[in-house]
Parts: C-alpha cells; structure tokens; sequence
C-alpha cells in the first residue's frame, strides 16, 4: 500500500508542475499580447526615449532591445515594448501605423506589430508541445534525403541572407538619395532667404517686371 | 589601513559642505559660467585633474574619473570628469598582464571619454598613479606607487576599443602632461568624516534640467517641398524573386563542406548595385550619443559586500557599502548621469556608460563559452521552442546537459529555420554533441544541423539609423545645433504637409515592398521544404 501511496503522490506532484506550467505559460501569452515589437528604430534611442514617445497613447512597462546574434549586417535596432494593457498596445500600434511616427531621428519611420511569442528570447516552457526526436542513420533509407534536406536549408538560409543584404543597400541608397534632395531643397530655400533679407528680391522683382505680392 | 566609509546616509543634499576654490576664467555665451581650479565638498579639497569616485546608482562598483574642468553655471555645479576603465569593463579588448589595481585612462574620440556630471554626485577622492615610462610622466617614487589605490600605464581607445601603452598627445583637448602625474610629489589625504560644516546650501538636487527646450525639426528652415520633387522613383517590381532554383534538389556533392556563410554561391535574380554612394553622414557626432539604459530592474542586482572590497586590494580607501541600494537609502547621493539631455517631456536620462564595453550578460557568456570550445550553433529547430524545449531536447536525445538560448531575429530571420546557441559543459562534449546532431538527429520531422562557434556579427550600431538624416546648416548658432544634436530623444507623429511626411512615406513604400519579398521568400522556401519531406518520405 505504502507504494502505492508514493506514486499517487508522485502523480499528484507532476499535476502540480503542469498546473504551474500552464499558469507561467498563460501568465507569458498574457504578456506576449500586450507587448509591441519595434522595429527599423534607431540604436540611439533608448528605453527612456520609447517610454516617453509612447505616453501619449500607452504607458511602458518594459522594453527588451533584441540583440543580434546572426545577421552579419549592420541592421537597425529593434524592442520588444511592454504597456499596461492590450488595448494600450492596440492603441500604440494604431498610432505607429497611421502615421508615419519619427523615433530619435527624421525621416525614416519605425514600424511597430503585435509581438508574438517566439521574439521572447527567454520564454518559458509551452506545454503540450511535444519534442518527438529520431534518428536516421547512415544506411538507412531516409538518409540521403535527410542530407539533401539539410542542403536546401542551408541554400535558403543563404537566399535570406543575400536578400537581407540586398535591402539594406536599398535602404542606404535611399537615404543617400534623400539627403541630396533635403541638402539641395535646404540651399535653394537659404538662398531665397538671404534674397528676401537683403533687399535683392525688390531689384529682381522690378528687373523682370514681376510684381511681387507683399502687402 | 583605515577602514573609511564614504555613505552620506540620512543626510540631505543641503547639509553637505561646501566652498569654491580658486577661481579661473568666466565664460558661456551669457557670461554667466564660472570656471574653478578647485572646491571643498564634505571637507574634502578637490582640484583640478585629481581622481575621484563617482557613485552609479544600484551598482557596488564606483567609477574612477579625473576631474577635467570645473565650473558653475546658473545655480548648478557641474564637473567634467574623463573615465578610467576597469579591466572588467573592457574584458574583451584586454591583452597581457593586468595587474590587481591597474585601470586604464580613455582615450580618443567617442562615447565613453568623458562626461559632465552634477559636481554632487562625486563621492571620494582617490590616487591613481601613472606608471608609464613616458618621458612626459614624472616617475613615481616607490612610496607612491604602493599607497596608490590604482595605477596605469595604458590607455584605452573609446572610439577604436584598442588598448595602447603609447601615451596620446592630447586627451580630450588637454595636453596629456597635466593628465600624467603631477609634477610634485602627492601628499595623500583622507576625507575628513566630520560632517558637521554645514555652511553652504548645495544647489539644486538630483535632477538639472538643461534651460533648452525640445527640439522640433520644424525649426530647422526647410519649408515643405512641391510634390513632384519628393516622389521617387518606382523601381524594383516586388514579385521579382525567382525562386523556381530553390526547388530543385540538386546539390554540391559535399553538404558538409557548405559553410553557413556562403552568401555569394547562390546566384540571385536581385541585382545589386555595386557603386552605392556612400551612407550619409551620421546625424549626431558620437560624443552626442545617447545610450542604452540600464533595465529597470536593477534593484534585483545583488549587492558586493564590503568583504569583497577588501580581497580587492583598495588600500587606504575601502568603501563600506550598507545594505541593499534597493531600499533608496542611498538616496542623498545623486545619480551619475552622463549627458543629461532634455527629452521632449523633461526628463532626464541615465546612459549606462558600463554596458558600452562590457558586452552584455548573454554575450559574456557565449564569448567564454567560445573560448572554450563548449559553444554549439544549431540550425533548422522549430521557431516555437524555446530554451527549455531545447535544454530538455538535448538531454533526452543526447543524455548531456546544457544550457541554450533561441536567437533569431524576429525582422530578418527565415521562421522556417529556428536557430540557437547550446552551450556544453567542456570542449570534448560539445564535438560530441556536434557529431551526433549532424550523424542524423530528426526532430518533428527535421533533420537539424550545427557547428562549433560563434557567428560573426558586426559590433552594435553607435552611429544614426540609415535614414536619419541631417541638414549641416551654418547659419545655426551653437544653441540650435546643441538642440538638434538632442533631437534623439525626442519623437512625434509626422503631419502630412511636412516635407519629412514625403520623406517617411518613400520609406514606408520601400519598407512595404521589403516586407512582400520576405513573406515570399519564406513562403516558397517554406513550400519547397514541404515537398521535399514529401519527396525523402515517400
């Protein structure tokens, strides 16, 4: 009897981790659904900048700035943004995506999403995922296919690579593009300034007969 | 040697003493800047380029800085203070013997040199001692070299991380002989603990909001421009990603050789420009760089006992730190703040000055782990495990333990493919884990991969976002630009009839179009490996 009094002890043990289990994944999803992922954000900006751009629609928690650990470009940074409830992320979301929103720096936009939860570096144990494993050996009849599987993952992690690199020279060569266009609008508009203060804009005005409209 | 506690506990800002010293020269664009030679705070004489303490709050680690300049202006006392390193602090960059109380003197350009402190946050004087045999430097009498709470001989580059002994010719704008030892040799003295001078209020506390208000673009003279001229160019159709190569199982004879870097094998449809013109210049110089700040959770940090300060080896002053920083019994001292800077709602900011060179907790680690041959990189997991799946993955296929930590990343990463580092408990095991991941390990129908090592990934950004541009305009005068070097901190929604609204809307066109490729991307790829299960299966 006593044996059996362990192991319906130890049952009643496992049902207990599973419970908390459950209640630490459910604690998590709660989370995962009122947490923002940022992207394209600037790596100057810091937690404190975020907190205050987001006061006017949501109020931060917590901000978790994912770190890069396997793309060899430089890329822009990215956090994953905790408020206080899901309709505050809603909110935020809205915000970012009906506007173009301006985080530390003009004019590139951030982009902001729903997080979910495999952007959770340390999220904790899914229950009822199973973690089913086997092997196939060589000499087995799966085994080359298995080595060509792998092959194609590999090609493909060099495709996403090579896309990856492909957009952010994209991207460079757009902000080089604007910043000719913001330079060049910039001197045109001090020019007519200067014009405009030192009188010359008169003389221009009678030299080609154009009446100028002041009042 | 004298145990000598530095705590102001329970006492106030306004009760601490406090007089000037000499006095230099006036400045500021107001006049209303007074610059000094030194000051008397808590009874202690501080001067010019002497070495000092300064308290971040949570932390049982002091920074060391040298006092570079000291002025008052308004009602604030600030001092400009340029750091040493501690050899913790720049681990990864260390080289040769470091001797127990060796810090390093910055260096060069960057982030990190130096920083304009509230005068109260220092919190105790100390004697660092400059061993090097430049003939710049007056050696060290033998007596001085043994009382010197540190010493140090080598600078640390802020703007290239290099480590150097060749003593620079200037360090911040100063010539570097009044950064060496001073030409007299140093009486030491210690802080006097009586704390009853009570004569001069301290000033304002904690906080010392800049008077400059936020920045807004808009003051900036760009008026909006004409449409025409914003519009770009359409140009890459979004659906031109062939993908039909992918498909085709025909692959190098030797998987195994196929390094996970080989970008340039796989010939794609995208043409790259090559001649891309140079990325703009970075919107703000590095020195205006704002930083990541500490988590907030800093109070679960355990404190360093007093006790660990003494294996130290901090001769004549030994910091006695009491209990828990939690509880904000540390409260009179103020925070370090470095380049407080004005955000769009007033308040200031604490850059984590550490974490600049101290990689962080996760990248020590792997680095260790590296080093020694116990870290493995696994490829073609399922996205949705986490580090727990994976920990107990490998201990029921392999029986080993390990630790292991997820890393892709969420924006560029293929979902299809879920990777992470596993770190083992020695060398020998990790080549055996690796061998027998690759010898044919399938989970939920996927044969994974791995190799040994870290991936090469560039060093976090310091710089300005691509995107973020700047207009150098000369007719600005030190003020608007000492805002628009700010602007990092502030942020708004652009209105439509702004010329940056043009501007953002090319970026969110380019963004979506990058977006549909991706999606793409994974989705053929993610149909390809579909059929090829179906193909190795059947």
């Amino acid at each position: 009897m006593a044996a059996s009094d362990e192991m319906a002890q130890k049952d009643e043990d496992d049902m207990k981790d599973e419970k908390q289990a459950e209640k630490e994944y459910a604690d998590f999803e709660a989370r995962v659904k009122r947490t923002i992922y940022i992207d394209h954000l600037s790596p100057l900006v810091t937690s404190q900048v975020i907190k205050a751009s987001l006061a006017q629609c949501a109020n931060v928690v917590n901000t978790e700035f994912i770190e890069n650990y396997t793309i060899e470009y430089e890329i822009p940074a990215a956090a994953l943004v905790e408020v206080d409830n899901v309709s505050q992320a809603q909110a935020a979301v809205d915000l970012m995506n009906n506007f173009p929103f301006m985080l530390g720096g003009m004019p590139r936009p951030v982009r902001a999403a729903f997080a979910k939860p495999e952007m959770f570096p340390d999220r904790p144990r899914k229950p009822g995922l199973k973690i089913e494993f086997s092997w196939v050996k060589q000499g087995d009849p799966g085994y080359d296919g298995m080595n060509k599987l792998k092959g194609l993952m590999r090609r493909q992690e060099a495709e996403n690579m090579a896309l990856i690199k492909n957009q952010l020279e994209e991207e460079k060569e757009l902000a080089a593009q604007q910043q000719e266009t913001l330079v060049a609008n910039s001197n045109k508009y001090d020019m007519l300034e200067n014009l405009v203060n030192n009188g010359e804009i008169t003389k221009l005005a009678q030299h080609y007969k154009v009446k100028l409209g002041d009042d | 040697e004298l145990q000598v506690a530095i705590i102001r506990m329970g006492e106030s800002n306004e009760n601490i003493q406090f007089s000037w010293g000499k006095k230099r020269a006036k400045g500021g664009a107001k006049m209303d800047t007074q610059f000094y030679g030194s000051f008397t705070f808590d009874n202690v004489k501080y001067s010019l380029y002497d070495c000092v303490y300064l308290f971040k709050n949570g932390e049982s680690e002091p920074y060391i800085g040298k006092i570079v300049k000291i002025w008052q202006q308004n009602e604030a006392k600030k001092v400009k203070i340029l750091w040493f390193f501690t050899p913790d602090e720049i681990r990864n960059f260390l080289r040769g013997p470091v001797a127990e109380n060796e810090i390093f003197l910055a260096s060069g350009d960057g982030t990190g040199l130096a920083d304009i402190n509230p005068l109260e946050s220092i919190a105790g004087k100390c004697t660092v001692v400059c061993i090097s045999k430049d003939e710049r430097n007056r050696q060290p009498t033998p007596k001085e070299q043994t009382v010197a709470d540190y010493i140090f001989y080598r600078f640390f580059d802020v703007g290239n991380c290099t480590l150097s002994e060749q003593v620079p010719e200037k360090i911040a704008g100063l010539e570097v002989n009044v950064l060496l030892n001073p030409k007299d040799e140093q009486v030491i003295c210690y802080p006097d603990q009586d704390v009853q001078g009570m004569d001069q209020k301290v000033g304002a506390g904690l906080v010392a909001p800049l008077p400059q208000s936020a920045v807004k673009m808009d003051e900036i003279p760009v008026a909006p421009l004409p449409q025409s001229a914003a519009k770009m160019e359409d140009e890459i159709p979004v659906a031109a990603v062939p993908l039909s190569q992918s498909v085709a199982i025909s692959l190098p004879p030797s998987v195994k050789e196929v390094d996970k870097a080989q970008v340039a094998a796989v010939p794609l449809p995208l043409a790259v420009e090559e001649d891309v013109p140079k990325p703009t210049q970075k919107v703000f110089k590095r020195t205006e760089s704002t930083q990541k700040v500490l988590s907030d959770k800093m109070p679960s940090k355990k404190l360093k006992l007093s006790q660990d300060l003494t294996t130290k080896n901090m001769p004549s002053k030994k910091l006695k730190l009491s209990q828990d920083l939690t509880t904000q019994s540390m409260a009179p001292v103020p925070d370090v703040k470095v380049r407080s800077v004005p955000s769009a709602q007033q308040t200031t900011r604490q850059a984590d000055r550490s974490k600049w060179f101290k990689p962080q907790p996760w990248h020590g680690k792997l680095a260790q782990a590296d080093k020694e041959g116990r870290l493995v990189y696994i490829q073609n997991l399922d996205i949705r495990f986490g580090a727990s799946e994976i920990v107990e993955l490998i201990r029921e296929a392999l029986q080993l333990s390990c630790t292991a930590k997820p890393i892709n990343h969420p924006t560029y990463d293929d979902p299809n493919n879920g990777k992470a580092y596993v770190v083992f408990n020695s060398r020998n095991i990790a080549d055996e884990a690796v061998m027998k991941i690759n010898s044919g390990l399938v989970v939920g129908g996927r044969p994974l991969y791995c190799s040994k090592g870290l991936l090469k990934v560039p060093k976090p950004a310091s710089g300005a976002l691509v995107g973020h541009l700047t207009i150098s305009n000369q007719k600005m005068n030190p003020r608007q630009r000492e805002e628009q070097k700010k602007a990092v901190s502030t942020s708004h929604c652009s209105q439509p009839n702004t010329i940056e609204y043009d501007l953002a809307l090319d970026w969110m066109l380019v963004r979506e179009k990058q977006a549909m490729k991706f999606s793409i991307l994974h989705k053929v790829n993610a149909a390809s490996y579909v059929l090829s299960v179906l193909a190795w299966v059947l």
